[in-house]
């Protein structure tokens, strides 16, 4: 395989891995607990690497897994104290730990080879060279080794507890009465997000660890409702990320980490503005299609209320309509014109005269009526 | 003593002082606002939406004076915000999940800006990196007065309106109701958060700055029930925490000043939840100590306790 | 009958809505509201949930934009009219964890009044003890608000709004999570600021108590269904029309 082979498969496994637990972090509203976690296990990291005494891969992970661990439940412990929010508890403890981290690096540790932007951004670029290697025998580069057991792991882990995770997001209250345990499932998630974030930050960093977890999830919720397409489609917009990504950085000669958020972004980008339903574009057109409606709504419902009482001809006089309404004469005679269109109003002298049709429209949108006929 | 006169003559350690005094104050006062308003994880994403800010300033104007990257950052961090709040109301995103997105794409385009320039521009990009962690060493008197000026100017706002800003932080819909525009005080209060971050992004770099935001705002509200004495003790709480941990880091060899701060505040937080009078851990396991001897001392004697 | 002997209502309106639409991202919320609160009158807004109570009483105000219609307070805009306004959220929409005694939200009465910049002085603060001891309040000034029960907060509410020395008042659920005594109270306060001249507008969701305590109602359903003189507007067939047949028979029993 060659040194680009390597990197692109780790980012795509590592993109894929990460997107799976994401989708259920981001209905539990939990995003955030990813960039808490991310940074906080630095100092568990450090301490591996310092107990192996070199930067051993799975000493050190055991380490930070236990740093996420300690992270999530101090974060837990402050909020039960009731002095301090969720969020609260959460940005004074991750830069604590993180804080705590950078300073065992450059106290006691400089000689652990732990670069400090490689925390930030990662070094997947040197994700070739970094071999696993079991009783002399070289079995490839150990990147690719961790995010392949990690996607596994999380595909496992997500495909036993399906059926629990969904119901616990969508309604703890039924979990519970079901006779399954919302916290032991909440902390099972928080396990394997723990895992998962350990082991895709020695590879590619903790920002970019953040937006693998939250951004391919973000877009797939933009673009479906439904949760088993979420998460296919979270690991789908990762893994495209992640090749875009990879060719983007190559282009200008930048991170490749960097490359491949920016490119993450730009799908969540285009999801945000051009999603069917959720999209802005949609949304601006729908917008504009129902002010349309809605307008022709208001004409017959105004018509409607002002109907056989004793102003009824002042108030559908075509000059008070657009005043009433708030509309500009161009917008009123539009507005009055495609309700002529459709049969509802009839034109009479400068007054605008509900026809039977328009009636019934109206009845039907009455809420005094759909009451009445209940 | 040998610190205080250090303090006084030293010009990297003055200097280092006094930036980290000034952004605890700013960032302290403006982040107790933020903390009340329940938007305390908007300073963590504002400080990451920053460093494309920075790149940008830099590539544009090839300056490398902090005052254009810091308006840069400004600017990017207002985006990020804008963007943030107008797709929470626009879609079904949490709050939450836009913070993330936010923060993590915004800092991944900044590291690819950041990686670019070090590629074409290798001799004058020393320098920009020093944002990610902070690097309050390098820290310039002109830097100083900058920090002062924006930190005067921001809590002079905050004085100035400080009858506005309490009800807007307190009953939004109430201060609308007499008149008074919610918008536009809702936008001057998190530009003015913008600010604070502009002035912690080199003494505390980005990732830190969170706590920067969060924590004196969470130490000064377990002292007091008053809003104003919260806002004083919090720009107190901030400014000490950044003196002391820009002293001591600069005392002590190997020793980054921006973790040295944090830990130092980290450590004001945690005493304040623990041994704050009345709302502190300790007081209250006093008093329910107290109620229970009490409590026991009618029993034995045969009362019936009230 | 009587009522209205006691209590002349003044002809000219308190509030005047006109084809007032609201609509929350194109859906109506209220559709075409016509109505007219008399001045000096005490007046219940009635719906079943959903039917945009708050939402009428926040278009009033102008805090929320119609779609259409037009809405005058004493005959001008809502705009120009603030100072003659007085307003209580719900007790719900606020945060009572927020560092602050009664005393010092009562005073937020006052901010209105002084303008931007300019400080509460002791004037101030006098006219909020004043309402506070009129809420029967005044021994709990100091009081930080998380540690006042649901009807002490909310008689801290009302005396904010009587510190603004309004007109008209809007109240939102005032009743809501109240102890009897705080009701009592409340509804003592709302007859005696009619009976000095002033208009009381109420969103209310109890049919029961609400003949006794209100002498006009606007009963409203998305549309306006009824409004005008309790006596004869809050009658069996316009509540059927607001709540539906079943459903208004349902809540009169759950209510009594």
């Amino acid at each position: 395989m060659t040194s680009g082979t390597v990197i692109l498969l780790t980012g795509i496994l590592c993109a894929m891995a990460c997107a799976l637990p994401g989708t259920f972090l981001i209905l539990r509203r939990m995003a955030m607990m990813t960039d808490a976690i991310s940074h906080a296990i630095l100092p568990g990291l450090v301490f591996g690497y310092w107990l192996a005494n070199s930067p051993n891969l799975l000493v050190g992970a055991v380490g930070a897994t236990g740093a996420a661990i300690l992270t999530v439940s101090l974060v837990e412990a402050l909020q039960r104290t009731r002095r301090v929010g969720g969020s609260e508890a959460m940005g004074i403890v991750f830069p604590a730990m993180f804080a705590l981290g950078t300073i065992l690096i450059s106290r006691y540790f400089s000689n652990v080879h732990l670069d400090t932007d490689a925390i930030l951004y990662g070094n997947i670029e040197f994700s070739a060279f970094e071999r696993l290697v079991i009783g002399g025998d070289d079995l490839g580069p150990q990147s690719l080794w961790v995010m392949s057991i990690l996607l596994i792991v999380n595909i496992g882990v997500l495909t036993l507890l399906y059926k629990e995770l969904k119901i616990s997001t969508f309604d703890p209250a039924l979990t519970q009465s079901l006779g399954f345990n919302p916290i032991l499932i909440h902390y099972l998630l928080m396990l394997l997000l723990s895992i998962t974030t350990v082991g895709a930050f020695t590879a590619v960093g903790a920002i970019l660890v953040v937006a693998l977890v939250i951004v391919p999830a973000a877009t797939a919720y933009l673009l479906t409702d439904r949760l088993i397409e979420m998460m296919v489609g979270s690991a789908i917009i990762g893994a495209l990320a992640a090749i875009g990504g990879y060719w983007l950085a190559m282009w200008i000669d930048g991170s490749i980490a960097g490359g491949i958020v920016t490119m993450a972004g730009l799908f969540f980008a285009l999801a945000l503005l051009f999603s069917p339903q959720q999209g802005l574009v949609a949304q601006r057109r729908q917008a504009h299609l129902n002010r349309q409606r809605f307008a022709l709504d208001m004409l017959v419902m105004h018509l409607y209320t002002h109907e056989r009482t004793a102003d009824e001809y002042s108030e559908s006089s075509l000059g008070h309509i657009g005043a009433a309404l708030h509309w500009n004469p161009d917008q009123a005679m539009r507005t009055i014109g495609r309700a002529v269109d459709r049969g509802m109003v009839v034109r009479a002298n400068g007054n605008v005269v509900l026809t039977e049709q328009g009636r019934h429209y109206v009845q039907r949108l009455s809420v005094m009526d759909r009451v009445r006929s209940e | 003593m040998s610190t205080l006169h250090d303090l006084i003559f030293d010009y990297t350690l003055r200097n280092v002082a006094l930036g980290g005094m000034l952004l605890g104050i700013v960032a302290g006062v403006l982040g107790a606002f933020a903390v009340l308003r329940q938007q305390a994880l908007l300073g963590d994403s504002l400080s990451h939406a920053a460093l494309p800010g920075i790149c940008i300033a830099f590539m544009i104007t090839g300056s490398r004076e902090s005052l254009v990257l810091l308006i840069g950052a400004g600017i990017a961090g207002w985006i990020g915000t804008w963007i943030l709040l107008r797709t929470v109301n626009a879609t079904k995103l949490s709050e939450d999940t836009m913070l993330g997105v936010v923060l993590s794409v915004f800092f991944g385009v900044g590291i690819l800006l950041l990686t670019y320039i070090q590629q074409t521009n290798n001799a004058n990009q020393a320098g920009l990196d020093k944002y990610l962690f902070g690097q309050a060493a390098s820290l310039i008197a002109r830097d100083v007065w900058t920090f002062a000026i924006l930190g005067t100017a921001s809590l002079a706002i905050v004085v100035l309106f400080y009858k506005e800003f309490k009800l807007l932080s307190f009953d939004p819909e109430f201060l609308a109701s007499l008149g008074l525009p919610q918008r536009r005080l809702d936008l001057a209060l998190t530009s003015l958060l913008v600010v604070a971050v502009m002035i912690g992004l080199q003494t505390v770099g980005v990732v830190l700055m969170a706590a920067m935001v969060i924590g004196p705002g969470t130490a000064a509200r377990q002292w007091t029930d008053n809003l104003r004495t919260m806002l004083m003790l919090s720009g107190l709480f901030g400014g000490l925490a950044g003196l002391i941990g820009a002293v001591i880091s600069v005392q002590a060899s190997h020793l980054p000043t921006g973790p040295s701060i944090i830990l130092t505040l980290t450590i004001i937080v945690v005493a304040s939840i623990l041994f704050a009078p009345r709302h502190g851990i300790v007081a209250e396991w006093w008093r329910n100590r107290a109620r229970r001897a009490a409590f026991q001392a009618a029993l034995e004697s045969g009362e019936r306790p009230s | 009958m009587g009522t209205k002997m006691q209590h002349p209502i003044d002809e000219r309106a308190a509030v005047t809505v006109h084809d007032l639409t609201v609509a929350y991202r194109e859906d109506p919320v209220l559709w075409d509201i016509d109505l007219s609160i008399p001045t000096g009158s005490l007046t219940a807004i009635i719906g079943p949930n959903g039917a945009g109570k708050s939402t009428l009483m926040k278009a009033i105000l102008g805090l929320v934009p119609p779609a259409a219609g037009t809405v005058e307070i004493f005959g001008h805009t809502s705009e120009r009219q603030r100072r003659l306004v007085g307003y209580v959220p719900q007790r719900g929409s606020v945060d009572w964890q927020f560092p602050t005694n009664a005393l010092d939200v009562v005073t937020m009465g006052t901010y209105g009044q002084l303008g931007w910049i300019r400080r509460p002085g002791k004037a101030e603060k006098q006219r909020a003890l004043a309402a506070l001891d009129q809420m029967g309040m005044a021994d709990f000034a100091d009081r930080q608000i998380s540690q006042l029960s649901g009807g002490q907060q909310q008689r801290v509410f009302l005396a904010r709004a009587l510190v603004q020395d309004a007109q008209l008042y809007f109240m939102d659920e005032p009743f809501v999570g109240v102890d009897a005594r705080t009701e009592a109270a409340i509804i003592e306060l709302l007859k005696s600021l009619r009976d000095h001249g002033k208009t009381v507008v109420v969103v209310h969701h109890d049919l029961d108590s609400a003949p006794n305590y209100f002498d006009h109602v606007v009963l409203l359903n998305v549309q306006k269904i009824a409004s005008g003189p309790m006596a004869e507007t809050f009658t069996t067939e316009n509540i059927e029309r607001t709540y539906g047949p079943s459903k208004s028979a349902r809540t009169k029993v759950a209510a009594s």
